[in-house]
């Protein structure tokens, strides 16, 4: 079973994503901020990550480096309520970027994608 | 006693008679051997230095012009008699009366007698008379009476010869000094003057011509400046400058007299004397071929020659005169002519200090150097310099109005419009070496005189008519070591030379109309850029204004984005839950659907506030709008709408393509919903040319009706809507993205018919083909948002 942490600071989006993410058959884990989010990754084995960009104490473009640091192969998602950023996500060598929708079909897609699924 | 009565008589009659003074005392002098019975009695003259006596008259026949009989002072009878002023009466046998008296011997081989009477008066010795016999003979006291009454009428006829002589003399000087100085004084013209002198000189001394040569100051050649009468071809005037310096040295001033051939070979009398002026050789006046009493002509005498030393004295001090004064009143008409300029350049100066319009400039510059109390030219050409192109361009020329009584002072009339203007819009010439006198006078960066140039490569052919002014002068207009323009003058209409002054005046006014120009230029270009900056002001105001209401917006924006997503999710959650036939299914679905809806409003306030990056680029309108219409056209036809396009050819646009893409996007669907049920949208593009440049307009008509006109003031307002669905912010998301490429949007309402939506965007190629200078301002305005914005 794929394992993928979602990482918000918004617990209404954690539990969205997460119920909406193991309906579709994929362990799923949660952190509120970016700390959170790098501790579960050096604890657990994830094949995915999905990062929030405005989030207290260390926001999703810090973890998303640290992420990259330590594990380049594992791809990683930003969700996020703003769009102005999106051009800006190639060189934070993030895999894909998505403006929150409450439609997640397109979510849900970018994650088989990655997983090569 | 009778007999002496007689002789007396004789004497008196003889003395009053009216025959030459020469013939009386001839007469006198053969009455006395006559009566006395002598051989011979002569008269020996004392002449003026009175070192000897020379014989004169003779009581036999005149004595012939050759004979030349003269005793030294003192020696022979003859001379003894003068120096004694006593009677001396000898003979041929006391010793040594034959050898000191052998020059009597000419005339009278044999004398034996020889009896010797002073003729002298109280005061003075005129001479002797010497009475020769051939033997011996006494002179009886009778007799001894005779001879000295003869002495006496001789001394006294002499005496009054000697005085009418003078008195001759005296006239003829005084006449002589008073022509002269007639002539000399009658006028200050020197060539009058040059022309008189000679005249004069020729008429005095009765020469059969008359040259006066000076010698020029600064060449130092000998020229014959003025001449009269009859003047041999070659003029034998001798180069008494050679002779001059020694001159000074010698009693009489120098001259030369003598005889020389003419080009025919015929002999000519010339008598020169020179003229010197404040110690210095000036010249020399000649005169040649004096006419005698015979009509003859013949050599000049001591006479003439002292005459033509006053002559040359007279002249020489008029000369100076008439020199002095024409130096002075060539410097008073100079200096008339300075002050005349100068206060000329200072009125120009003032009309021009008075504008910093270029226009008006020019007008007063041109003016000024046209106007008859300005400077006075025929006419004008200003030609400026294009740094960019390098290339001389003329700008307008003006021609002198013609004088009239009435004609204003210079103040007002600088003031005026020119009255004669020529336009130069046609005359350019690249300023290269090789591009004629122009182009050369930019180049070398000074004033040239020229000559009548033929067909020079600097002139239009349209101009090579008007061109033919003997010489013009050019100026260029320096503004530090660059020539910014160039002023042409001629004086073609009147054919008068280009004088020295107003040409100095003219470069005065040059170097001052360059500044004043540069600095108009200079204003303007500050006042050009300051309305831009004024322009920029404004729209950075709208943007800061529409940028608070952005920023606001897309702060809520975002903070609504969460929710939005949680409650939108959850609800999609709970529609999978529910059964397919729960009412609960209903109320979800609301959720959702409003929940979409909310989304969609979300993003297109974001849109407005400009969140999306904009991609400027090169792009053909006419394709976006066709890109645009592909996107709505099901929609256009579903609504049973038809789509007319009139398409133009255009250059293509500097713009974001994605947002003028909405731009038509947003207004093509206001068109369609403006007709529902069904009408025509009608598509135009065109050019057309605005006061700053050439402009993209795009129009797009529906025939829905029109909109109401109480609505029509809000219609660009966000978040107005007329419809139940929609944001309301189509419009004004078009308006601003228009806004943001510096064009304009514009709606024509035809209240019953349909709406037009005009479109304008700057072309800024075309911009830049019509000015330079805005073009610059105007393509750098358009990046603005691009290299702006992030």
């Amino acid at each position: 079973m794929k394992k993928i942490l979602v990482a918000d600071d918004e617990m209404a989006i954690r539990l969205l994503y997460s119920e909406e993410l193991k309906e579709e058959g994929y362990e799923v884990y949660v952190a509120a901020n970016g700390q959170e989010a790098l501790e579960v990754v050096d604890k657990i084995p994830l094949d995915l990550v999905i990062l929030d960009i405005k989030m207290p104490e260390m926001d999703g473009i810090e973890a998303l480096r640290q992420i990259k640091e330590k594990r380049p192969d594992l791809p990683v998602l930003l969700s996020t309520a703003y769009g102005e950023y999106k051009q800006d996500f190639a060189t934070w060598a993030s895999d894909e970027y998505l403006v929150k929708s409450s439609d997640l079909d397109d979510l849900k897609a970018a994650v088989r994608r990655h997983l090569r699924e | 006693m009778a007999e002496r009565t007689a002789f007396l008589a004789q004497m008196v009659e003889i003395n009053t008679s009216t025959v030459s003074f020469g013939e009386r005392l001839g007469n006198m002098v053969h009455l006395l051997a006559r009566h006395l019975k002598v051989d011979l009695a002569l008269y020996f003259g004392l002449d003026k230095n009175k070192e000897a006596l020379s014989l004169q008259i003779s009581s036999k026949a005149p004595v012939p012009p050759h004979l030349k009989l003269e005793f030294p002072w003192g020696r022979g009878t003859v001379g003894e008699a003068a120096q004694t002023r006593s009677n001396i009466q000898v003979d041929r046998r006391q010793p040594g009366v034959a050898e000191a008296n052998a020059p009597l011997e000419k005339i009278h081989p044999a004398f034996h007698t020889l009896a010797a009477f002073p003729v002298a008066d109280d005061n003075f010795l005129y001479g002797v008379l010497l009475l020769v016999h051939k033997s011996e003979r006494h002179f009886t006291a009778a007799e001894r009476q005779k001879v000295r009454l003869s002495t006496l009428m001789l001394a006294g006829t002499l005496r009054q010869a000697l005085m009418q002589e003078e008195a001759k003399k005296r006239i003829a000087e005084l006449s002589v000094l008073f022509e002269v100085g007639k002539a000399l004084s009658a006028t200050v013209e020197l060539d009058d003057l040059l022309e008189r002198i000679v005249t004069t000189t020729a008429k005095v001394i009765n020469a059969r011509g008359a040259a006066l040569q000076i010698i020029d100051r600064v060449s130092g050649e000998t020229r014959v400046s003025s001449k009269y009468g009859k003047v041999p071809g070659v003029l034998v005037c001798p180069p008494i400058s050679e002779t001059a310096p020694e001159a000074r040295t010698l009693p009489e001033p120098p001259y030369i007299q003598g005889q020389a051939p003419n080009a025919e070979g015929v002999l000519h009398y010339h008598l020169a004397v020179p003229l010197t002026f404040k110690g210095q050789l000036s010249g020399t006046l000649c005169v040649f071929d004096k006419i005698a009493a015979t009509g003859q002509f013949g050599p000049f005498d001591p006479e003439n020659r002292q005459l033509l030393f006053t002559m040359a004295g007279l002249i020489v001090s008029a000369l100076d005169n008439a020199l002095t004064y024409q130096q002075v009143e060539n410097l008073a008409e100079r200096n008339e002519r300075m002050v005349r300029h100068l206060t000329a350049l200072q009125e120009i100066s003032w009309a021009m200090l008075s504008t910093v319009q270029e226009d008006r400039l020019l007008d007063i510059l041109l003016q000024g150097i046209v106007l008859e109390n300005g400077l006075g030219f025929d006419r004008a050409l200003l030609l400026t310099v294009d740094e960019t192109t390098r290339t001389l361009q003329g700008i307008k020329g003006a021609l002198r109005p013609p004088a009239s009584p009435t004609s204003p002072i210079l103040a007002q009339a600088l003031a005026m419009p020119l009255a004669l203007e020529l336009s130069l819009a046609d005359w350019q010439v690249p300023v290269r070496a090789d591009q004629g006198a122009l182009a050369q006078a930019v180049l070398q960066r000074r004033p040239q005189l020229l000559r009548q140039p033929p067909k020079d490569p600097g002139i239009p052919p349209s101009w090579q008519a008007a061109f033919d002014a003997q010489e013009f002068f050019v100026v260029p207009l320096m503004v530090k070591d660059r020539a910014t323009g160039l002023i042409v003058v001629d004086n073609q209409t009147s054919a008068r030379p280009l004088e020295p002054e107003p040409l100095h005046a003219l470069q005065m006014l040059a170097t001052q109309a360059a500044l004043v120009l540069e600095n108009a230029h200079l204003y303007s270009t500050i006042d050009a850029n300051n309305r831009e900056l004024m322009l920029i002001r404004e729209r950075m105001l709208e943007s800061d204004r529409l940028a608070a209401l952005s920023s606001l917006a897309s702060g809520m924006a975002h903070e609504i984005r969460n929710p939005l997503v949680s409650i939108g999710g959850f609800a999609r959650r709970i529609e999978k839950m529910v059964e397919q036939n729960s009412p609960l299914r209903g109320y979800v679905e609301v959720i959702k659907e409003e929940v979409t809806r909310l989304e969609k409003l979300l993003r297109e306030i974001l849109d407005f506030t400009g969140e999306n990056l904009s991609y400027f680029g090169d792009h053909d309108l006419d394709q976006l709008i066709e890109d645009t219409l592909l996107l709505v056209q099901r929609d256009l036809d579903a609504g049973n709408i038809k789509v007319e396009k009139h398409l133009a050819v255009l250059p293509r646009l500097h713009c974001d393509d994605r947002q003028i893409k909405q731009v038509f996007y947003n207004l093509f669907q206001n068109a369609r919903q403006a007709m529902p049920h069904g009408g025509t949208l009608t598509i135009r593009t065109q050019p057309v040319e605005k006061e700053d440049g050439i402009y993209a307009a795009a129009s797009v008509s529906d025939t829905g009706g029109g909109i109401p006109m109480e609505v029509l003031h809000n219609i660009f307002n966000p978040f107005f809507s007329t419809k139940d669905y929609g944001t309301g912010l189509g419009l004004s998301i078009a308006q601003r993205i228009v806004a943001r490429h510096y064009g304009q949007i514009e709606v024509k309402n035809e209240l019953g018919y349909g709406v037009t939506f005009v479109v304008t965007l700057p072309i800024a190629k075309y911009c830049l083909v019509k000015d330079a200078g805005e073009k610059a301002s105007l393509a750098s305005a358009v990046n603005v948002p691009s290299g702006g914005r992030r």
